[in-house]
């Protein structure tokens, strides 16, 4: 325990270590904003949904030899518009939508990995997050969208609170509520994807979900729910990154445990 | 220059089905600017999906609505119109949001898309919370606040976008008499300082025919009166709640009410 700091300080030296910090950062950032909007507009599960079909696109980019993070991308976009068209045409429910894509998407991944001869490393990879062996090319990538989803949540928060909030009346402001909402769920898309080479596609949610519901629990106004969210986020995914990284276990789990970590200390300050 | 007897709503021959049945049937009426009109009418009338239609939220099945002379299909400048829904008090206590900031909402418009608030809406915003006398718990959060309060900081968020016609769907529901007398009072305030015209749904007949201008009667058929001293109220209700309806009313009653306290 005496030399922890030294090791930590050690660490921070180190390349690798480096560009899992830079991009687990800036996918937390985006990750834990959208996750707020989502548990306000009751959607989160959406996110477990679209993760799972993404894995269709992540094999195709395994298959083809191209970066699994662009196929996967575009299914996940797919998705997305295919469960809100599925809604909105009355086929489906919001959940039961959520689960014919995330079935549609998997086990188009099952059958083309069966094509390819079996699971690689590579796939497992995606399935359980490789933050510490992030390459620098997909550093950029994971940046980039990163960045994008953020500058779209900070553009237009208003009016995504304003149809979080009330979805009905916000269609008499005169907003235009199906432009935002979709561009809203292309941007959940893209985090997600961004964030599966950040934990993998299993734990993706917990990424998206915990920080916010840590927020609520502290009971504060908007914008200070909005603070809250990221400074948890980003505390639990560094605080995750280190332990992983000076123990040696995996970083998915050990990022999980403290997220929960920040969700129980947050539910005891909001519960006192 | 506002022309006083400007027709602001005008309602056609207006027929409304709700899942295949006339819930409104054939409502031709006007509404003047300033007007303060009282809808009333049994539960289930109408009275809710007659404001839906006017608003464009549901489809109607004919008929024709004008808003500030336009015809509402083409109609665009709804920040001139603000509504508070029945249900506007029902949303989920946790969500995280202030009084300050639900007002704030108010001023979200096409106008201002993906840009921040600037410092005239905030001074709005006071104002609409000042004028409904929840300035001092603007940082409170609104799940914690009573039905009343809740009201009236849903009413500021309609009240900030500075609109010349409000809708109110039944906004005191569940309310204690005093504090819906204060109600009332705001919106008589409102009305005449303001020259904002009223539309408001309400179960309280006494405070209709003693406040307000114009009467609605809703019961699938739709019936317009202006209120004047000489109106028999009970002429007028017969029309929506049946021959046998009797409400017992004294013009005098009403006499301190008109006051300003």
């Amino acid at each position: 325990m005496i030399d922890f700091l030294p090791a930590l300080l050690k660490l921070l030296g180190y390349q690798f270590f480096q560009y899992a910090l830079i991009g687990g950062v800036l996918a937390t950032l985006a990750c834990a904003w959208i996750g707020l909007f989502l548990i306000l507009r009751k959607e989160s599960m959406i996110v477990d949904g679209i993760a799972h079909t993404a894995f269709g696109g992540i094999a195709i980019g395994v298959f083809f030899s191209i970066n699994p993070i662009l196929p996967a991308l575009l299914i996940s976009a797919i998705a997305v518009l295919g469960i809100s068209y599925m809604r909105k045409k009355g086929l489906a429910q919001s959940d039961s939508a959520i689960a014919v894509m995330l079935a549609l998407g998997f086990s188009t991944g099952l059958i083309i990995i069966s094509l390819a001869g079996g699971f690689s490393v590579e796939l497992f990879s995606y399935l359980f997050g490789s933050i510490l062996t992030i390459s620098y090319a997909d550093l950029i990538i994971v940046s980039a969208l990163s960045i994008t989803a953020l500058l779209f949540l900070s553009i237009f928060y208003k009016e995504l609170l304003c149809i979080s909030f009330d979805e009905e009346s916000s269609r008499l402001t005169g907003i235009p509520v199906e432009i935002i909402s979709t561009a809203f769920n292309i941007m959940v898309a893209v985090t997600i994807v961004v964030s599966i080479k950040i934990i993998g596609i299993i734990l993706v949610i917990a990424l998206i979900v915990i920080p916010a519901l840590s927020a609520l629990q502290l009971r504060l106004s908007f914008k200070k729910t909005m603070a809250a969210t990221v400074i948890l986020g980003i505390t639990g995914v560094v605080a995750g990154l280190f332990l992983s990284a000076a123990y040696d276990v995996a970083t998915s789990g050990v990022i999980v445990f403290a997220l929960l970590g920040m969700f129980i200390i947050s539910a005891l300050i909001g519960r006192r | 220059m506002v022309l006083t007897n400007e027709c602001v709503l005008g309602v056609e021959n207006l027929n409304i089905a709700r899942s295949g049945s006339l819930v409104v049937k054939d409502a031709s009426f006007k509404i003047m600017r300033r007007d303060y009109v009282g809808i009333v009418g049994p539960n289930g009338g109408g009275k809710t999906t007659l404001f839906l239609a006017i608003l464009g939220l549901i489809p109607a099945q004919s008929g024709r609505i004008r808003i500030f002379g336009q015809d509402a299909p083409s109609f665009s400048s709804w920040e001139r119109i603000a509504y508070v829904s029945q249900d506007a008090i029902n949303f989920d206590s946790n969500f995280p949001i202030t009084v300050r900031e639900l007002v704030s909402l108010g001023r979200v418009k096409r106008g201002n898309l993906g840009r921040p608030l600037k410092r005239d809406d905030w001074h709005a915003v006071d104002d609409a919370l000042d004028f409904m006398g929840i300035l001092d718990i603007g940082e409170k959060r609104v799940g914690q606040l009573s039905g009343g309060q809740k009201q009236r900081a849903f009413v500021a968020k309609a009240l900030v976008r500075n609109p010349e016609i409000i809708f109110l769907d039944e906004p005191i529901a569940g309310i204690d008499a005093a504090t819906q007398e204060r109600f009332y009072q705001k919106m008589s305030d409102l009305n005449t300082a303001r020259g904002i015209t009223i539309l408001m749904v309400s179960h309280d007949l006494a405070a209709v025919f003693c406040r307000m201008s114009k009467v609605i009667c809703v019961n699938r058929s739709v019936n317009v009166s202006d209120i004047s001293p000489d109106t028999d109220p009970n002429s007028v209700l017969r029309e929506a709640y049946g021959e046998h309806f009797h409400f017992v009313y004294h013009r005098h009653e009403c006499a301190g009410e008109f006051k300003n306290d």
